[in-house]
Order: C-alpha cells, then structure tokens, then sequence
C-alpha cells in the first residue's frame, strides 16, 4: 500500500466520468459547452500523471489491487493497476497530448451536429488509454485494448453519413480483432501452459497445482505481470515462443504492422484531431507498448522470436515509406509515415537478442514513441488545420503556396517535420539514432543472426532517408511554390482560431527540445524506465550500452539531410516538379505500385474477403435448401406412410368383412400349423 | 391486461431478485463443498430454499404430487447456483416482452398475454424443478404457449413456423422422456428405490457407479450410452446443436417480437441447461467418453456454420437468429470442458446470450413497427434518422460480439480459458479454443456489416404505406423496454463476481462429477474405449439426432 493508492485509480477514473457525463448531458444540457468535462478531465489526469511520474521517479513503484473483476476455480482477474516508470512515461504522454488535441478540437469541430458525441468518446479513449497502460494483468490489458479499439471504431466512423468513413470504421475494428485473436490465444496459453516453481512470495498471482504425472507442486493460472514475466525463464523455449508470437499478432494488428497494415491509412475518414490522437500519437502505439511491456518473454524466447519482430518491422518501415513517397493526400503521407516510424519501434524491440541490449531496445523504443508522439500529434494537427482553412480539401494537388497564408501552420508544421525527418538535434533525430544504434548492436553480438541484423540496419538508415524525403516532399507541396487555393477554401482563408494554433505552438516546442531534454542532456528517460521498470524483471541497464555511437549519428544525420535536400530540389518549386512527373512516367509500373500502395487491399479482397463472403453464401444456400430440406423429408415420411395406408381404410363395409376374415384365417391357420408341429 | 401482465412481470423480477439475495445468504451458511473430489462423499445437487422441506432434510420436499408411495412423484422445487441466475434472466426479460407488446399486438390482448405468462410459469418451472418428472411436465408445456403465440401472433408463414417448431422439438423431447424413464427404471432395477428426485437419481448413479465389479460397470456402462443418447435427442435440437437448428431461424422470424425474446433468450437455454442439469450428472462417463466428441465437435462446427450463415442473411432477424446457433456453440464448447472454468463460463455465456439477442430482438422488432420490413437492403443511414435506436443497437451490437467491459466478453473468455485448460492439460493442440476465438472475429463480422449497412452511410428509408409523417425514435416506454437489458449488460460486463460467486459450488460438483468420470475411464480404458469409441458414437448420435 503506497501513496499512490488513492489516486492513481482517478487517472482513467475521471476522463471516465466526463465521458459518461458529456454522453449523458451533453447534447440536451452542456451543447456548444460539451468540451468542458473532457479537457478539465484530462488536464486533472495530466497532472495526476505527473504526479504518478514523480512518485516512480522517488522510488514508490506500486502494484495496487482495486477489487476483483471475475475469480473462479483457478483464474483470478484482478482489477490492478501497476505504476512503474514505462506505464508513468505513458501516462504522462498520453494525457499531455490528449489534452492539447481536446483543446484543438474545440476549434476544429466547432459547430458540429455531433460535438458532444465527439468529446465524449475523446474521454472515453483517454480512459481506456490510461487504463491500458496501467492494467497489471492480461486480462485488464485486453480489456482496455479493445476498448480502445471501440473507441477508434466509433471516431473513424464519426462521419458516418459518409459510406468511407462507415467502411473503415468497420474495417478498422474488424482486421484489429484479427490481432486480437492470437493475443487472447496468447493469454490463454500463458494461462494454461506456463507453470512456476512453487514460490508464492516471488510468484503472487499463480495458484498452487500439481503436475499429474509425478505429483510435484507448482504454480500456475497466473495472469499478471509480475509472476508471468518473473517466470519467463523457466519455461520451455517452445512454449515461450508460441506465447511471443501470438502476442505479436495482437501488436501487429494494433500498430499496423505488415499483413494488417491496411486498417490505418483508411482510417483517416475520421477527424483530423482523431488521426492525430489516435492513430498517430496513442492508441496504434499500444502494440509496440504491448512487445515492450512483454520484453521479459520476448528476451528469455528463443533468438528466433527477437528477429521476428525486428525484421517485421523493418520491413514495414521500408515498405509503408516507399508507398508514401507517391501519395497525393496529405493525411495518406502523414498515415503511412506513422505506419513507417512504428516499423521502427519494433525494429528496435526486435534487437533485443541478449539481456544488455534488451533494456536498451526498450529505452530507444519507448524513447521514440514518446517523440513520434509528440511531432506525429503536431503534423496531424497541422494537417487539420489546413483542411480547416481550405475547406476540407488535402490534396496536395490542389494546394499549394501556404506559408503566407497560414503562418502559423506552416512554421509548426515545418517544425514536426523536421522532427519526423531526423534533422539533427531536434527530438526525432535522438529517438531514430539511438533505434539504429541498438540495430547496430545487434550486428555485433557475435550471435547466430547477427548478419540479418546488419542487413536490417542497413535498411532502416536507407528508410531514415526516405523518411525526410517524403516528408519534405509534402511539406513543399503543400506550402511552397505558387500560392493555389481550392475553390471550397472561399473568399477569405485564414489562419485557424487560437484554441487551434496554441496547442499546435506548444506541441512544437515538444518536438523541437523533447528528445533533447529527455536523453542525451539529462538521461532521465533512461533512468526512469530502467531504474523503475526494467531492473524488476531482471533486465539492467549498463551505463555503457548508452553510449552514443557517434558514426551512426554521422551517418543518419547525412542520410535525413539528403533527403531533404533532394527534396527541396525537386519540390522546392513548381519548375522542377515536371521532372518527377517524368521520372514517374519512365518507370510507370514502379510508380503505379507505389501509388496504389502495392495492390495490398486489392488483394486481400480478392482471396480474403471474397472467399470469405462466397463462403457466406454457400452457408446460406446450403442450409436453406440442403440441412432444412432433410429436415422437411423427414417431415413427409409420416404423411407418406399414412398415404400408403390410406386406401385399406375405404369405408366398405364388405372390404372389412373381408379383411377380417382373412386375417381370422391366417391366424388359425399359423395356429394350427403351430400345434399341430 | 397489459397492466396486469406488467404487474406480473414486475412481481416476478423482484421476487427472482429477492430469491438471489436469498440464495446467496443461505449459501454462506452453509457447509462449502469440499473442494477436493475425493473427500466429496456424493456428488450431487443440493437445492436450498425448497418449499415443503422440514429442517431434518433441508435439501428435499414433501409435497407429493402422485399418490403412488411417499417420494416418488413431488412437486420439487428449488433454488441453487445452476438454475438461480436463469431465473432472474427469465424474470428480467420477461419485463420487455410485456412492453414491446403493448401496442404492437392489437388483437385477442387478452389470449396474448396470458399465453406469454403461460410461457414464463413454464420455464420458470423448468429451472426451478428438481423432480424429473415435474421437469419433464414443464418442459412440455412451454412448447404449447409458443406454438400458439407463433401461430396466431406470427408472420405470414406463422402456420408452417409454428407446426415445424412444435413437431420437431416434441419428436425430440419423446426421446428425452425415454431417457428419464429409463434412468429411473435403472436405478429401481439396481438400487430397489423408486424415486424421481434429482438429486437422489444422481446420488444413485454415483453410488453405483462406484462400485468395483464388472459387471455392473457393463450394465452402468449400458445404460449411460443410451440415455445420454435419448437426453441428448431432445436437449440438441433445444440448444440447438448444428444439424438440428433450422427450426430455430423459421420460428424466430415469424414469432412476434415478445416471442422471438422469450425463445431466443430463455428458451434457447433449456437445453444447455438439461445438458447440465440432467445429462451429465445422470450419465458422466457417457458424457465424457461420447458426449464430448460429439457435443463439442458439433458446437465447433456451429460456432463457424452459424456465423458464416448469419453474414450471408438479408433478413436482420435471421440474421439474429443464426448468431444464437453461433453464440450457443460457444457455450456448449465451455460446458463440455467439464471444468469449473468452462461450465462456469457456459453459464455466463447462457445468461448473456439472453440478454444481448433479446435486446437484439427488441431493436429490430422496433424497427419492423416503424418501417414494417426487416431487409437490410431496404436500410441506410438509419442513425441519422433514428439516433436513439441507433445507439442501443450498437450497445447491444458490442455486447454481443463480446467487447469487454459489457458482458458478452466474461462468459466468452472464461469459456475459452476452460476448453483451452481442457486441451492443453490433455496434450491436444487446442483447435477448439482457436475455433472459438476466430467465432469473435467472424461475430463482429456479420454484425459490424448489419451495423454499417442498416444505420450508417447515406440515409435510405423505405417508404411505408399508411404511414403518417417521418418515424420517430424511440419512445419513453421503448427506452424503458431497453434499459433493464442495457443496463444489466454493463453491470454484468464491471462486476460479474457475485454472479460467479453464487454458482461457485455447484460448477464444482458438476466439475467434481466429470472427474469422478475421468478417473473411471482412466481406471478402465479398454472398457471406455470400446463402448464409446469416438466414430462409433459419432454415427450413433447423428442417427439418434435429427429426430423426424
């Protein structure tokens, strides 16, 4: 029983009441004053968090149990919340840039028939977001990941007189839960499968069992964190592994990794401050938090696993990169960007192949989810406000020119941009560095892949390129060159209400001096997760693994700057941009594929979607007329044999008479040749 | 009438809630069941709260209903963790189907409300008997109600729906009623005591089962394999079990909305709960050996088939219908884990399944009475049009596809924890586990795409004849319809323990029963797999199914 006790449950517990308060009252009673409950609510769980994040920093890590969500036979779910230096880093995180995006939107959903709608999902997100990083056990995980799911399902499909944005939305929910499928497996087989020396003090949450065969007793059906990645050890690798991987899936589904990417960037029917709050900065980031969460089993499975992740996610970097060099919408880029820099996060978890470079994977990890946060929040938010001034419109096609007309907006922007690019000593450039320096580690170690991870090192300093070419791309698109207005932009564009630029000044300080301020000036990231979270789980941080490896900086310094250079070449005005037109038609197909991003929801549907759908209907047929109709055959039998019998009962009297006489001779006839035997 | 009815309705929810608050009271006076299974000296029920007993025998009756000898036949009544939370569900629901009736059935009122209250005597006896002949009599009469509310309340095929549901759920409970004879005459045979008590039947079977000679163990072994076989009959098509389900979307989509509630939400659970409550306390080892090849073999292929049918449905309220076969194979699949897991998340599954497919029923029968059509295709945009309805619908939506926090999700995870726990500990690859974890993906499916179709998107309203004006969304008397549902989603989904806590005992003698059984099979595999070889029993079953 700690200090923390008494209020770290108010964190999710008052974004949750102003959810239930703003969709209670809010559109006969608070109307145009909807907003109010969800940002006092999230600003009070910003400063709570802050005071959580204080109380880890002095040494009062907790573990608090609440009550009891549902206990039979050997399961026991309790409703705990854990506060350690990861979930205090997330906390702060995310109640920061929600709050700032509530406060945006005030400006950007203005006049909205929906508004009050809209803030009280905001509220309900940000509970389940603070809840998902504060859940203890698995189960609580789970819980709040689906309900943030919820969340992002009802944002995406706010709009949802628009058929996009409805099919996303359903989209969006549906390839999740496809995740989510392995990560209960998962649950399950930690559940059932994963057993611990019987040691209640070290091991709390599993219950006493007895291996059947040779009578010895263990413990077992634990959920929580802190017996099962306490007794990552002593399972088998197999085991282990299986575990790993269908987690993988539940976090592949979540952040949009490879085979179930094709969710997010459909997801921007939704609002441009829910883009930006959900599936940029938070909610797609509970995958990548859910691996490092696990980081104990994922570091004691065997090196198979570890490579998984990193070479998923590498090739997600690339591939999600090289799509958004060609799109059109600006929201796409910053989509596919988001895809991208995730990659990255798992890259760096996926080099976590012994015990010293585990605990430096999760800082950089951790470290550049915490920045992408905060210059993702901003280019979206950035993004939003153009769409706001130019009348819905994002294509960059047809805009053009706008610093002069969106001052504000543009310098932000330009801020979040280099950030995203990796100019040096803004905070993108720390928290990319230390992923390649961990990648970098990895080739080192002198074990059996680390050939593989050279490769993969390799090509995430290629993809850091692409990375600032991409985004300078857009950003001179839609900036730079001839001033061109969309004509749904009106008379009298203008620069967006201050409720909208303030949170987008202070987001760009955080992506200027963030990564500065949190590593390489003051190491409190670092200490804070290693001090307070990962030492629980066996994983030291040495001081040396910290280094900087300053050729690496070098080299990823020069490769950001040339893409951005390339990209002021050839976007920093309209002249040159016929060349790339022409590029594009030398090489179509590659160009086309690009575009088109590489056919991927093409052909899902047609072996996915369609299958399953055709097989819907063959169910359909069947079952009315093949199982129903056996049915209705079996039904007849009856009728038909009374039809048989029928025509004996014909009414004459002369036709019994005779039935009866036979049947009278028949029996004495079989009775006397019965006697007479 | 309707006053009365509600008032009725009304007395009984608050009496099932009163007699839970009882239950659990009593409970913590009693002795708790010795958790391990050996020291449990018989495994059997123990109903509390039984009208007519005297305080030497707390746990039986002495109201005889046959004059044929002290005991045989009684009107045996009671309460425990199995059948307690089945009747508040029948209580709690029987609220909205007295609601969404009140202007939606305009002729013969009278007739119609005492037929849905027929209804609710009859399955509120079924939980509550413990005399198998009074179960037996109770499970009979509530097929009469229906077939007359089918058939006269009903859709345009009202006539077909009502003859084909009566006559193929009747052909299998003939079966059943073979089967409980048979269990009595057995033990009349064996033990010399003629008893139609519950509670002592299992009792008997247990004793004899214990008992170490060969030839009883054959003759046990016998009579287990067929009346598991005749329960099993009449319990599958009830459930109902794949093959045996295509009376069940017919007589949804022509019953009226309080009788599609009341079958779908209770009714539905009869036969999980006789699979329960009879077939696996009256024959373990058939149950085990026989039963759970089957029966979770079955459930499996249900849990896929009715949601891949339920996707392809254009009619919303087949579409419900066949979300139930889907919903109903999870929670087969818990209750033949035989663990206290599974069978206790099997319970959950039955109580939520009610709640959610009758709040499922109640939304689209309130959309049939504004727009007097249920096709998809006819829907669009309906939440704009329809912004209250539309909300509940989601609601009900997310509960049923088992989002946590509402409480389709308990009973679905503890039922794949249980069948999980079931395979893993036998070595098996978990395939059913799987199977029904992809059934959360594939329900989502079909209902997210009802969702989008139906209520979002751009608004498409098909033109009513005889209507006057633009629908209106729900009413103060529909939303009260609603909320008891909603609300018991919610609390159920934050807070299931007490739930969890009052079934405890009684999932444990169910699990202690099953392993009891496991121990006897393990003790005399060649025996087991002889009688109850999985292909064999495999043919046996389908045969003994489908019934006429």
């Amino acid at each position: 029983m700690s200090e923390l006790r008494g209020y770290l449950w108010l964190v999710p517990g008052l974004p949750l009441l102003a959810a239930a308060l703003t969709a209670l009252a809010g559109p006969r009673l608070l109307r145009r004053h909807s907003h109010w409950p969800c940002i006092l609510a999230s600003l009070a769980a910003g400063v709570l968090s802050m005071m959580v994040l204080a109380a880890v920093a002095g040494g009062g890590e907790a573990v608090e149990r609440y009550d009891t969500w549902f206990a039979i036979g050997g399961l026991d779910v309790g409703v705990t919340l854990r506060a350690d230096g990861l979930s205090a880093i997330m906390l702060v995180t995310v109640t920061l840039v929600g709050s700032l995006i509530a406060i945006y939107s005030v400006g950007y959903m203005a006049g909205d028939p929906g508004y009050a709608r809209y803030f009280a999902i905001i509220a309900l997100f940000i509970f389940s977001m603070t809840g998902l990083v504060l859940a203890s056990n698995f189960f609580l995980l789970f819980a709040f990941w689906e309900g943030v799911g919820l969340c992002s399902y009802l944002l995406v499909g706010f709009w949802f007189l628009k058929p996009a944005a409805a099919a996303a939305a359903r989209k969006a929910f549906l390839v999740t839960r496809l995740g989510d499928v392995g990560f209960i497996l998962g649950i399950l087989l930690i559940w059932s499968g994963f057993v611990y020396p019987h040691d209640p003090a070290r091991f709390p949450g599993g219950s006493r069992i007895e291996d059947p065969t040779t009578g010895v007793v263990l413990l077992g059906h634990a959920v929580d964190y802190d017996t099962v990645f306490r007794g990552a050890e002593a399972q088998a690798p197999g085991l282990l592994a299986a575990v790993c991987l269908l987690l993988l899936c539940g976090a592949v589904g979540k952040s949009a990794q490879f085979p179930l990417s094709v969710w997010l960037p459909d997801a921007m029917e939704g609002p441009s401050p829910v883009s930006a709050l959900i599936h940029a900065a938070t909610m797609v980031t509970a995958g990548v938090y859910l691996v490092a969460r696990s980081l104990p089993l994922f570091s004691a499975a065997p090196l198979y696993v570890p490579l998984t992740v990193a070479v998923l996610g590498t090739g997600t970097a690339m591939w999600a990169a090289l799509i958004a060099l060609t799109q059109n919408d600006l929201k796409r880029v910053l989509a596919y960007s988001t895809i991208s820099q995730l990659g990255y996060m798992f890259l760096a978890l996926g080099s976590a192949t012994t015990k010293g470079l585990a605990a430096v994977a999760a800082v950089a990890a951790i470290f550049h989810l915490v920045t992408h946060a905060f210059f993702k929040a901003l280019l979206f938010l950035g993004a939003g406000s153009v769409m706001h001034a130019m009348g819905n419109v994002i294509d960059m096609r047809r805009l053009g020119g706008l610093r002069h007309v969106l001052p504000i907006t543009h310098v932000t922007f330009l801020c979040g941009a280099a950030a995203l690019a990796g100019v040096p000593l803004l905070s993108g450039f720390w928290s990319k560095d230390e992923i390649l320096g961990v990648a970098w580690a990895a080739g080192q170690t002198g074990q059996p892949f680390q050939s593989v991870y050279r490769v993969l090192f390799a090509v995430g300093l290629l993809t850091a390129g692409l990375t600032a070419f991409y985004t300078f791309r857009a950003y001179f698109l839609t900036f730079w060159g001839d001033e061109r207005l969309p004509p749904e932009a009106g008379h009298h564009a203008h620069e967006s209400p201050w409720v909208m630029t303030v949170p987008l000044v202070i987001l760009a300080g955080g992506a200027v001096v963030a990564g500065l301020v949190l590593e390489p000036l003051t190491h409190w990231m670092s200490r804070l997760l290693g001090e307070h979270w990962l030492v629980m789980f066996g994983l030291a941080l040495s001081g040396e693994a910290l280094n900087h490896r300053w050729g690496v900086m070098a080299l990823s310094s020069l490769v950001a700057l040339a893409g951005v250079g390339l990209a002021w070449w050839l976007y920093g005005a309209d002249l040159r941009r016929e060349m790339v037109h022409r590029l594009a038609q030398r090489f179509p197909s590659l160009y086309e594929a690009s575009l088109n991003k590489f056919y991927v929801d093409e052909l899902y549907a047609f072996f996915i979607v369609a299958p399953m759908t055709a097989l819907a209907a063959f169910c359909r047929i069947f079952d009315q007329y093949i199982v129903d109709s056996l049915v209705d055959l079996m039904g007849h039998v009856p009728g038909l044999v009374g039809r048989l019998l029928r025509p004996i009962q014909n009414g004459l009297v002369q036709f019994y008479a005779l039935a009866m006489m036979l049947g009278l001779t028949v029996f004495l006839g079989a009775l006397v040749w019965r006697l007479a035997r | 009438m309707r006053w009365l009815s509600f008032l009725v309705a009304a007395t009984c929810l608050a009496l099932s809630f009163v007699l839970a608050w009882r239950l659990v009271q009593v409970q913590e006076t009693l002795p708790p069941h010795p958790s391990d299974a050996r020291q449990l000296l018989k495994p059997t029920f123990r109903p509390v709260l039984v009208p007519g007993s005297t305080p030497e025998q707390p746990h039986a009756t002495t109201w005889d209903l046959v004059p044929i000898g002290p005991g045989v036949v009684q009107f045996y009544i009671g309460l425990d963790g199995l059948n307690i939370w089945l009747v508040v569900l029948t209580g709690v629901l029987m609220l909205p189907a007295v609601l969404v009736s009140w202007r939606h059935i305009t002729e013969r009122v009278h007739e119609f409300f005492a037929w849905l209250l027929l209804l609710q005597t009859a399955m509120l006896g079924i939980f509550l008997a413990f005399d198998i002949v009074l179960f037996y009599v109770f499970f009979e009469l509530s097929l009469v109600p229906l077939f007359f509310l089918i058939g006269i309340w009903g859709g345009p095929e009202r006539r077909h729906a009502a003859r084909k549901f009566f006559i193929y759920t009747l052909a299998g409970s003939v079966l059943t009623l073979l089967g409980v004879i048979a269990v009595v005459l057995a033990c009349y045979e064996r033990h010399g005591e003629l008893t139609f008590s519950l509670p002592r039947l299992v009792e008997i079977v247990h004793s004899r089962l214990g008992l170490d000679s060969p030839e009883e163990r054959a003759y046990w072994g016998n009579v287990q394999f067929w009346v598991f076989l005749a329960l099993t009959a009449g319990f599958a098509v009830k459930v109902p079990l794949v093959p045996l389900h295509t009376w069940l979307p017919l007589a949804h989509v022509e019953a009226p909305t309080a009788g599609s509630v009341d079958l779908a939400g209770v009714l539905l659970k009869v036969g999980a709960y006789g699979f329960l409550r009879l077939c696996v306390p009256l024959a373990p080892d058939a149950s085990l050996g026989l039963g759970l090849p089957l029966v979770t073999g079955l459930a499996a292929i249900g849990v896929l088939y009715g949601a891949y049918c339920a996707y392809s449905q254009d009619d919303i309220k087949k579409l419900v219908a066949y979300s139930s076969v889907s919903h109903l194979g999870v929670c087969m699949l818990g209750m033949f884990a035989l663990n206290v897991v599974g069978v206790a998340g099997s319970l959950m599954q039955m109580v939520n399944h009610g709640l959610s497919t009758a709040g499922l029923f109640l939304l689209v029968g309130m959309l049939y009475e504004r727009y007097h059509t249920r096709k998809i295709s006819d829907f669009g945009g309906l939440a704009a049009r329809l912004p209250l309805l539309g909300c509940f619908m989601v609601f009900i939506c997310l509960s049923s596809v088992g989002l946590p926090g509402l409480n389709g999700f308990i009973g679905e995870a503890l039922v794949l924890l249980g069948i999980f726990e079931h395979q893993w500990a036998r070595g098996q690859f978990p395939w059913l586990a799987v199977i029904g974890a992809s059934g959360m993906v594939l329900g989502a499916w079909y209902l997210m795409t009802m969702l989008q179709r139906v209520f979002f998107g751009p608004v498409r309203e098909p033109t009513v004849a005889g209507h006057d004006g633009p629908s209106r969304d729900l009413s103060l008397r529909e939303v009260a319809t609603l909320a008891p549902v909603a609300i018991l989603c919610v609390v159920i989904g934050v807070y299931p323990q007490p739930m969890l806590d009052a079934m405890r005992s009684e999932v444990q003698v169910i699990a202690d029963i099953a392993q009891r059984a496991r121990e006897r099979m393990a003790a005399v595999p060649a025996v087991a797999e002889r009688s109850f070889g999985p292909g064999e029993a495999r043919a046996e079953g389908l045969q003994g199914g489908p019934g006429r």
